[in-house]
Order: C-alpha cells, then sequence, then structure tokens
C-alpha cells in the first residue's frame, strides 16, 4: 500500500472492520482480562514461549530491546510521590489487541499483516520484508522483530531444546515480524474440528496458551459473534462496544460503576482485547 | 501368599504403605512379581502415536513440591507442552511458569549423561555396574550412623524407597533440606493448630492479612493458593476479599494487596499485637491473658516502632471486625528472624481472637501412609549435616535433589567440611556445584522420562498422590530414575526381599495395585486399576480430615525488644525467593532467566533492591553497582532503586550467582546465600533468612539495568493503561 494511497483512502482505512459489506459472520475471536484478578505471576509469558517457539535472547539483545515478549507482564507504580506503594502495584498482561482497524496493517508495504474474517490481525511471515513499519506503528508496541537468525543462533535451541519446539507453528528466520496471534494454531485445529462435525466452535473448545496456564483465570477468551459465549457476555456486561471509539457508559454524569475499557481506544484503532480496571478496596 | 520368606509388615514397608492409618485389604503377588508377566514400558505405546496429532498423558510436576498434576502434550514421541490436569486437586488444570519450564529441564543441553567418577580435577565416564559396585564398597568400610543422605523435599514411594534403604544400611541419617521451606510455620502451626500445614480457606475468607506469606509467587502452592485467591476476589454478592500484606520487602502477593504496609524488618509480631490491641478497643472480646498481653501495644507505640502507620493500625483492626470469617497467614517474616516462632505465635493469637480457627484454618485431609508423606524439608537440617561433616562423622555422603555447595553460607564452610567424608555421590541432573565436589556422580532420569508417586507438600482438603510416568523415550541411554538406583542400591543390601522387583517400575505397580482398595480401586481388575491411574495421573485418597488440636495461649508470645542500632551493618538483608527462581535449582532453564521478575522485571541477573530515600543518601543510582557486605563475605550486583523496600532494608533475589550448573546459570548475577549470617530461629533451630546484617557501598562501576518495565519505562504518562479504580466506585455484584 502506497503513501499516496494511503492519504487518498484514509477514511477507508480508519474503520472499524466489520461493517456493512464484510461482516464478521461466523467467528469474531476476542478478550477480556481481569486486572483484579492477574497477580502478575508470569505463568502466562512463558506458556506462550512454550506454544509459539518464542526464542530466549539472552541479556545482550534484551539489552537491545530485542527480546520476544510476545506476551508481557507490565508493570507501573502509583506517581503519587509518596514512600511506599503501599496500594501495591499495577499488572497488565499486554500482547497484541488484535485491532479492528490495526494501525500496523495499513503501513505494510506487502500486505505481510492483514486482517482475517476471524476479526485476527494475521501476520504472513513468508510476506514479510523487514521493513518494521508496522512495530512503529503499533501504539501497544507488540510487534517483535527477528534481528536475528535464532535457529542458527548458539544456545537459542541448542541440539535437544529444538525438540521442544511446536511443529504446528512456525520457526520464525531472520528479518522477519512475528507477533501475539491469540494461539491461531489452536483456533483452526478447532474450526476444523467443528467443521467436520458440521458445527461452530463452542465456547470454551479452544484456549489460548495464557489463559489456559493462567491460575487465577484472569483471561477469558472466545467468540464474540457467539451470544452465548463468556466474552461475549463480560463485553456486554460491561458496555464496551467493538466498533466505538467512545463508549456509551464513560459519557454519562457520574460514572457507570462498570469497570470495561479498552486501552487507548480513542486512537480509533478498535482493539479486540477488554481489560477489567483493577480494583482496590477503599476501606483500607 | 507372601513368598521369599517375608512376613506382612516387612511387605508393607518394602511397598510403602507402612504407617498406615486406614485399614489394607488384600495381599499376595502379583503376576508381575512372580515374574510372570512382562511390563511393556508405557513410553511404548505406539498405539496412541498419530502422526501430526498430540495426544495429552496425564503425570505429576516435579518443578517444586506443591505436585500439580499435568498433562504433557506429546507429538511424534515428543513431549512439547505442559498444561496442568483439570482432574487434580492442587492445580485443577492451570499451571504457573515454573512448571511451564518443566520441559526446558527435559530437554536441556547441560544435563549429565553418563555416572562420571572423579579423576583428579575430571570426571571420568563409568559404567552403572561400576559405579554401583563402588558405592558398595565404599559403604561397606563405613557404619550406619557414617553415612547420610542429604535430599530436597521428597515424598512418595521413591521416598519410602530411601527410608528403607537408610534402615538395610543400618541407621544412615536422612537430611531433608530446602533452603526455602516453612519450616518454622510448619513447626508454630503444629503448636498452634495441632497440625503442620492447616487448610486455609483463603475462598471462604472475607478479609486476608499476610505477614510476608508469597502465597501467589513462592509460598507452599502457588498455583492453588492463585485459584482460591481469585475466589476470594469475586467475593459473594460483589463483596470483594481485601488483602492486607505486612512485610518489609513487597513480594508479588504484596503486590496485590489492597494495603501493603512497609514495618521495620522483624516487627510483624509488634504489628499482629497491635491489631489484637484494637480489636479490643474496637470492643472484640479478648480474655484477661491475652488483654494483659497487648496491653502496651497501643497503636501509637505499634506505629512507632514498626513504621506503619498508626492510623492503618485501627482500619485494619476495623476491617478485620467488620469482615468476618477472616485469615491472617504467617509467611516469610516467620522464616526470617531469630524471634520467627514468636512472630507466628501472635499471627495464630490473632486468629484465635478473631475466631478464625475451624472456620477458614481447617484440619487438611490426612495423608494416612506416613511412609509416603512428604519429608519436613528445613535448613536445621543443613546445619546438622555440615556439623557432622566438620567433626568428621560422616565417610559416605549422598545428596540428591539440594546443592548445599551453592546454597550453604561461606559461615558453614561446608565445601570444606564436605571434603572430609571419604566418599561422595551426587544423584545429579547438572554437574552444579555440589556434584562438581562429589566423587561420584549418578545421571538422573529428568521427570518427564521418570516414574514416582508425589505427595504434595500441601494437601487441601483432598489427599492426593501425583503419578509421575515418562511422557516420552529416555533422551538419553545412560540416564536412570532415581527410583531405579536405589532399588538398585536396595538390591545389593536385602536381596531377597527386592528380588521380585526388575525395576522400579515393577515395584510402582505393585505397590499401588496391591494397595488399590484403598485408593479407590476396590475390587477392579488389577491391570485395569493400574491403567486408569496412569491414564488419570493421579489418585485420591479421600481421607478427610479431623478437627484442630492446638492452641496458642498469651504465654507463648514473648516478643524481644527492638534490636539495637549496628553501626557497622546498618541494614538488614532480605534475601528474596522469586516466583521463578526459588533456591536456585531452575537456574538453568532459559524461559525463566528471560521472564522478567514481576516486581523489578530485571532479567538475566541479580539486582539489590535499595528505597528511593535509601538510595538518594547513599548516591546511589539505579545500575550502580553496590558491594553488599555482611560479617560473613560480600557479593556485587547492580542496584535497583526500589519503593517497596523498607529503607532500612535492602533486598537480593536468591537463585542466581551460579559457578557452574550450564551454560544459562553460571555466572548470571550473584549469590546472595553465600553470605548471610549463620542465626536460628531460638525454639527450632531454622536458619533464619533475614538475621543478616550488611553494610552498601558502591564499587565504581554503572550498567545499564536489563529489564522489561514496557515500552515506556513504567510510566502511564497521564494515558489510561493499566487502571484502578477503588471499590466504592464500582458495582461487582452483577458481573459476568
Amino acid at each position: 500500500m502506497s503513501v499516496t494511497n494511503l492519504l487518498e483512502n484514509w477514511s477507508q482505512f480508519r474503520k472499524s472492520h466489520p461493517e456493512g459489506d464484510v461482516p464478521h459472520a461466523e467467528y469474531k475471536w476476542a478478550m477480556s482480562i481481569d486486572l483484579d484478578a492477574c497477580t502478575g505471576c508470569n505463568a502466562c509469558s512463558v506458556a506462550c514461549y512454550a506454544e509459539n517457539n518464542l526464542p530466549v535472547v539472552g541479556k545482550e539483545k534484551f539489552l537491545h530491546g530485542q527480546q520476544m515478549h510476545w506476551m508481557r507482564v507490565e508493570r507501573y507504580w502509583d506517581e503519587d510521590g509518596r514512600d511506599f506503594p503501599d496500594q501495591g502495584a499495577q499488572f497488565l498482561p499486554m500482547m497484541c489487541q488484535q485491532c479492528e482497524a490495526a494501525p500496523c496493517e495499513t503501513v505494510c508495504p506487502v500486505g505481510a499483516t492483514n486482517h482475517t474474517a476471524d476479526g485476527l490481525n494475521s501476520q504472513v511471515y513468508n510476506r514479510c520484508v523487514g521493513s518494521r513499519y508496522c512495530s512503529a506503528n503499533c501504539p501497544f508496541k507488540v510487534r517483535y522483530f527477528n534481528w536475528y537468525d535464532y535457529p542458527t543462533t548458539d544456545d537459542v535451541w541448542p541440539a535437544e531444546m529444538s525438540q521442544q519446539l511446536n511443529p504446528d507453528v512456525t520457526v520464525r528466520g531472520k528479518g522477519v515480524m512475528e507477533k501475539c496471534t491469540f494461539c491461531v494454531q489452536r483456533l483452526s485445529a478447532a474450526k476444523n474440528t467443528a467443521r467436520n462435525e458440521g458445527r461452530s466452535v463452542k465456547d470454551g473448545e479452544v484456549q489460548t496458551a495464557c489463559q489456559q496456564a493462567c491460575p487465577t483465570g484472569a483471561i477469558s477468551f472466545g467468540n464474540l459473534m457467539d451470544t452465548e459465549s463468556r466474552v461475549y457476555k463480560q463485553w456486554k456486561n460491561q458496555r464496551v462496544e467493538l466498533d466505538k471509539e467512545e463508549q456509551a457508559k464513560d459519557k454519562e454524569e457520574g460514572g457507570s460503576k462498570l469497570r470495561g475499557y479498552r486501552i487507548l481506544e480513542d486512537l480509533r484503532a478498535y482493539p479486540s482485547v477488554m481489560y477489567l480496571e483493577r480494583v482496590r478496596e477503599s476501606a483500607v | 501368599m507372601i513368598e521369599n520368606g517375608m512376613n506382612r509388615r516387612d511387605f508393607l514397608k518394602v511397598l510403602g504403605w507402612g504407617g498406615a492409618a486406614v485399614a489394607l485389604t488384600g495381599c499376595g503377588n502379583t503376576s508381575v512379581e512372580d515374574g510372570k508377566e512382562l511390563i511393556t514400558s508405557y513410553v511404548e505405546a505406539t498405539d496412541y502415536m498419530i502422526p501430526s496429532i498430540g495426544v495429552y498423558f496425564n503425570s505429576t510436576c516435579a518443578q517444586c513440591d506443591a505436585g500439580c498434576g499435568i498433562m504433557g502434550r506429546v507429538r511424534e514421541g515428543r513431549v512439547l507442552k505442559l498444561e496442568g490436569n483439570a482432574d487434580s486437586v492442587i492445580n485443577h488444570g492451570k499451571m504457573c511458569a515454573l512448571g511451564q519450564a518443566g520441559v526446558q529441564a527435559h530437554y536441556n543441553p547441560d544435563r549429565v549423561r553418563d555416572p562420571l567418577l572423579r579423576s583428579g580435577s575430571k570426571g571420568e565416564a563409568i559404567t552403572w555396574e561400576k559405579a554401583l559396585g563402588l558405592i558398595n564398597e565404599k559403604l561397606g568400610g563405613a557404619k550406619g550412623d557414617e553415612i547420610a543422605f542429604l535430599t530436597g523435599g521428597m515424598s512418595g514411594h521413591t521416598k519410602a524407597l530411601l527410608g528403607n534403604y537408610l534402615e538395610a544400611l543400618g541407621g544412615a541419617k536422612h537430611y531433608a533440606y530446602d533452603v526455602t521451606a516453612p519450616a518454622v510455620v510448619r513447626a508454630a502451626n503444629k503448636k498452634a493448630y495441632g497440625v503442620e500445614m492447616p487448610h486455609l480457606r483463603l475462598d471462604k475468607a472475607k478479609a486476608i492479612v499476610s505477614f510476608g506469606a508469597d502465597f501467589l509467587g513462592a509460598w507452599v502452592s502457588p498455583v492453588h493458593f492463585s485459584q482460591q485467591y481469585a475466589r476470594f476476589r469475586k467475593g459473594e454478592n460483589g463483596q470483594r476479599g481485601v488483602l492486607v500484606q505486612v512485610e518489609s520487602k513487597m513480594t508479588l502477593t504484596g503486590a496485590n494487596a489492597d494495603r501493603w504496609l512497609a514495618v521495620r524488618p522483624g516487627t510483624e509480631g509488634v504489628l499482629a499485637l497491635g491489631v489484637i490491641n484494637a480489636l479490643g478497643a474496637a470492643g472484640l472480646y479478648l480474655s484477661e491473658d491475652v488483654k494483659s498481653l497487648v496491653k502496651d501495644y497501643a497503636p501509637e507505640r505499634v506505629s512507632k516502632e514498626t513504621g506503619a502507620p498508626a492510623e492503618q493500625i485501627g482500619k485494619l483492626a476495623a476491617l478485620l471486625k467488620e469482615r468476618s470469617p477472616s485469615l491472617a497467614i504467617a509467611g516469610s517474616a516467620v522464616e526470617g528472624y531469630a524471634h520467627g516462632s514468636q512472630i507466628a505465635a501472635a499471627v495464630a493469637l490473632l486468629n484465635q481472637v478473631l475466631g478464625n480457627v475451624g472456620k477458614t484454618i481447617e484440619a487438611p485431609a490426612n495423608v494416612p501412609f506416613q511412609q509416603l508423606a512428604p519429608a519436613a524439608t528445613g535448613r536445621a537440617a543443613l546445619v546438622a549435616l555440615n556439623d557432622a561433616l566438620a567433626a568428621g562423622k560422616v565417610k559416605v555422603l549422598f545428596t540428591y535433589g539440594a546443592n548445599p555447595v551453592y546454597s550453604a553460607s561461606s559461615a558453614m564452610k561446608f565445601k570444606d567440611n564436605m571434603k572430609k567424608a571419604a566418599f561422595k555421590v551426587a544423584f545429579a541432573h547438572y554437574l552444579d556445584e555440589t556434584a562438581l565436589e562429589a566423587d561420584l556422580v549418578l545421571p538422573l532420569d529428568s521427570a518427564l522420562e521418570d516414574w514416582g508417586t508425589f505427595v504434595p507438600a500441601y494437601a487441601g482438603d483432598v489427599a492426593q498422590l501425583g503419578v509421575q510416568q515418562p511422557l516420552m523415550e529416555k533422551l538419553h541411554a545412560n540416564t536412570r530414575g532415581a527410583g531405579d538406583i536405589l532399588l538398585a542400591l536396595l538390591k545389593q543390601k536385602e536381596a531377597d526381599k527386592y528380588k521380585g522387583f526388575e525395576d522400579y517400575y515393577a515395584y510402582l505397580r505393585t505397590a499401588v495395585v496391591q494397595n488399590k482398595a484403598a485408593l479407590g480401586g476396590a475390587g477392579a481388575d488389577d491391570d485395569t486399576f493400574w491403567g486408569e491411574t496412569l491414564s488419570k495421573g493421579l489418585v485420591k485418597f479421600g481421607a478427610a480430615g479431623g478437627s484442630l488440636s492446638g492452641k496458642v495461649s498469651a504465654a507463648d508470645v514473648a516478643l524481644p525488644a527492638a534490636a539495637a542500632a549496628d553501626a557497622q551493618f546498618p541494614l538488614t538483608l532480605i534475601p528474596y525467593v522469586t516466583p521463578n527462581q526459588r533456591d536456585g535449582r531452575h537456574a538453568n532453564q532459559p524461559w525463566l532467566q528471560e521472564a522478567p521478575d514481576p516486581l523489578t522485571t530485571v532479567v538475566w541477573d541479580s539486582w539489590v533492591e535499595i528505597h528511593p530515600k535509601k538510595a538518594a543518601e547513599l548516591g546511589i543510582v539505579e545500575g550502580d553497582i553496590v558491594e553488599v557486605t555482611s560479617k560473613h563475605g560480600s557479593i556485587k550486583a547492580q542496584a535497583y532503586v526500589f519503593p517497596g523496600i523498607h529503607p532500612e532494608a535492602v533486598s537480593v533475589p536468591m537463585g542466581y550467582g551460579h559457578e557452574a550448573m550450564g551454560r544459562y546459570a553460571k555466572d548470571v548475577g550473584a549469590n546472595v546465600l553465600s553470605i548471610l549470617d549463620p542465626v536460628a530461629d531460638k525454639v527450632t533451630g531454622e536458619t533464619a533468612l533475614n538475621e543478616t546484617r550488611v553494610k552498601i557501598a558502591k564499587a565504581g562501576k554503572r550498567v545499564i539495568v536489563v529489564k522489561e518495565e514496557g515500552a515506556a519505562g513504567g510510566k502511564q504518562m497521564g494515558k489510561k493503561i493499566a487502571v484502578r479504580v477503588s471499590t466504592d466506585k464500582v458495582d461487582l455484584s452483577e458481573e459476568v
């Protein structure tokens, strides 16, 4: 997509995907993460390493910002200048938000990243030329670039270690951008099974690796088109609408007493991940 | 029909069902024992191997002593990933980061592959026959009490076999050692509640006050507690449970508290008594002796001693009074100080005053077979072994699942003392610091290649025997399971009793099947029962716990006066047990090195946590290499200016600073355990972990701290990124 094309057709790019002509038909994968349940333990992150063949880059490359945390847990402190963070830290599991109008997609010169009919922001590894425009344009900074050829780098997957690699997931080579896929390999397998049986994927039938590991069950994942799914019910209950950049509940006087929100919603990227605010007791 | 001249009692003992509190039914040898039936190893079950299809096999996680049930995804004969076993009462299908990394322990490139015999400074590969023969020969020259076996946490049939072996050796001594063990907590619980580990009902509690127990991170059974925590937070009718954490260094649990109370190191007990005092003032009934115990602990004094705001003590007392039942948990504060047992007693008294005993503190399920129950690990065991070694009383030393050369304080001179033992045998996965000092190294199967049974360290309401089975063929032909080695060693001593068991698998199968009635398989066909057991990966004992019996009285609590300031070593050193590194045994699993510490987000290195105020006072900024000096040595590490620590303390994580073990562990960070002062809890004799006094000084260099603080350096820049809301502004009752 050239710059001319981008500028001329800006409004077309800047809208959420499921509109009129190409609505999400059967599936719209989405997530909700309860930050009050999240303890910041990192189980999700390591589970993602195990499932998605993420390389361990080591200290020096980590220092250069070349770590490959598809799922990372961000930690924030209160910025109020008190002596102690006496209401604890705030943890935020951050991964690709699978935006409906993804800023990364519009800038890819080769169309390597684009939207699937299931509402995923997909990354086609063998189309990627490594311009890294997508990463620069991602407001969430969740795209990770292969600066090295990790399969042939010392101590990344030495001898026996390579036997652990998941055959369902490509091992990426040098010069390729990668990011969270919502465990698309698991989604494909579940969809195939369901299709063979002439039905849709049922809620709970497929879990992402992070969701499956999470000891407190903070992560829900499912099909937003399925009104029986937990994730649909949560979004509806929290009155967070996928295709709005401002939620009606936020404009209500006095607030809504609901805690669902999406990060950087005003950028009109329409993320597919809803977070539930962390709660802290007012009595102590 | 017992053959081989064994009586029934011996037979039960051989199989690990000795000390049974429930009746065993049936007896007799199986066709396996009699050698009429061949054992086909489960790993050869090619029936289940369909190319491109992942098949799940249940087993038990061996990364820590919690004993979570796991399922390994196996494809084309390789285990690819571990998931939680939904049937397990411990983890209900969930996993932690440590557990996930179990595959990296298995596929680790630095595993020991052959038995190694010391030849000068090198290890020479020898055969198992020679290795076992050598052990037998060396044991011949030692009396029973001159033989010592140092292990980490152990349970199940491997522990039963070890017990039998020690007895066969004429009373060799077992030292069960784990530097992170809640040993003082267990002893204090035994006194206060009559059981070492009561069933803590976090899910029933409406408010929890934890004195340094990092139950979400690294304490006892974190995955189990995390699930209870999630239910506690959900609460009933939208009334969410409230967590208050009292500690000097913020743990993962502290970071999740509604109120984190930073107290001066060692004053946790003072705070507990202060809360009791405030409860009394708020009108809660206190008996006369309790009243007189706490009368001097008025909020002002407590606030002065602990550093916690007086207002918060009142609020905490009001909360605990209103939200009943509540739960007070004694954790690392208790392991930390010479008066740790006293802190635990104060916390138990708080529970008693609040009427929590019997409500949120229940009797745990009984493990009916004492031979299989988890060994009581502690730090005193290492001190005792060290003393025996120093006195030259140990001729043959075995180590298994413990790395004392790494984890002992330099004050103990363990490495030198170990040399006094004439023959040292290390059961080892890696050539770690201890294996390098051994005369003979026996290479172990990984946990995903081996057979075994585990009894979880924390039972909860249902006792469970986790079954460990190989998830794939062995990677290295010449490694062996610990059970197989012990069985071979036992055959050297008591051939008659054990000759019926070709290998540890045969032993295990016989043991489990023989006691099937007590394991819920009464009337089942042996093969069916065994098959089902392997398929489920666990069996439940189902023995319900009784009632709690102990009691703590005001007379049990005698807190010492505040420690005098030490001009030479002004700071308290808190060695931190991180969720991922624990005592350092997992340091060679690269996922765990690259997974950031949740609080500091530091990777691939140690750090020294210093409060911003203290750092400013000493002119230290993030990345300064600082020297932390105690009476027993010093370490150097990068400074991390951290708000979650009391200014009078510094904290360094455990598990780093290996001099050996493997490519991912070696030379990463510094070993905080090496500079600890050997101070013990006065009641139990367990080494008190936070009693080391240190001074810190800049060592001249400055580095960039390698960490993952998020895209904007840990700042939200006024954006709505990680949002927090207080309970009065949210309605949780209608949530899905």
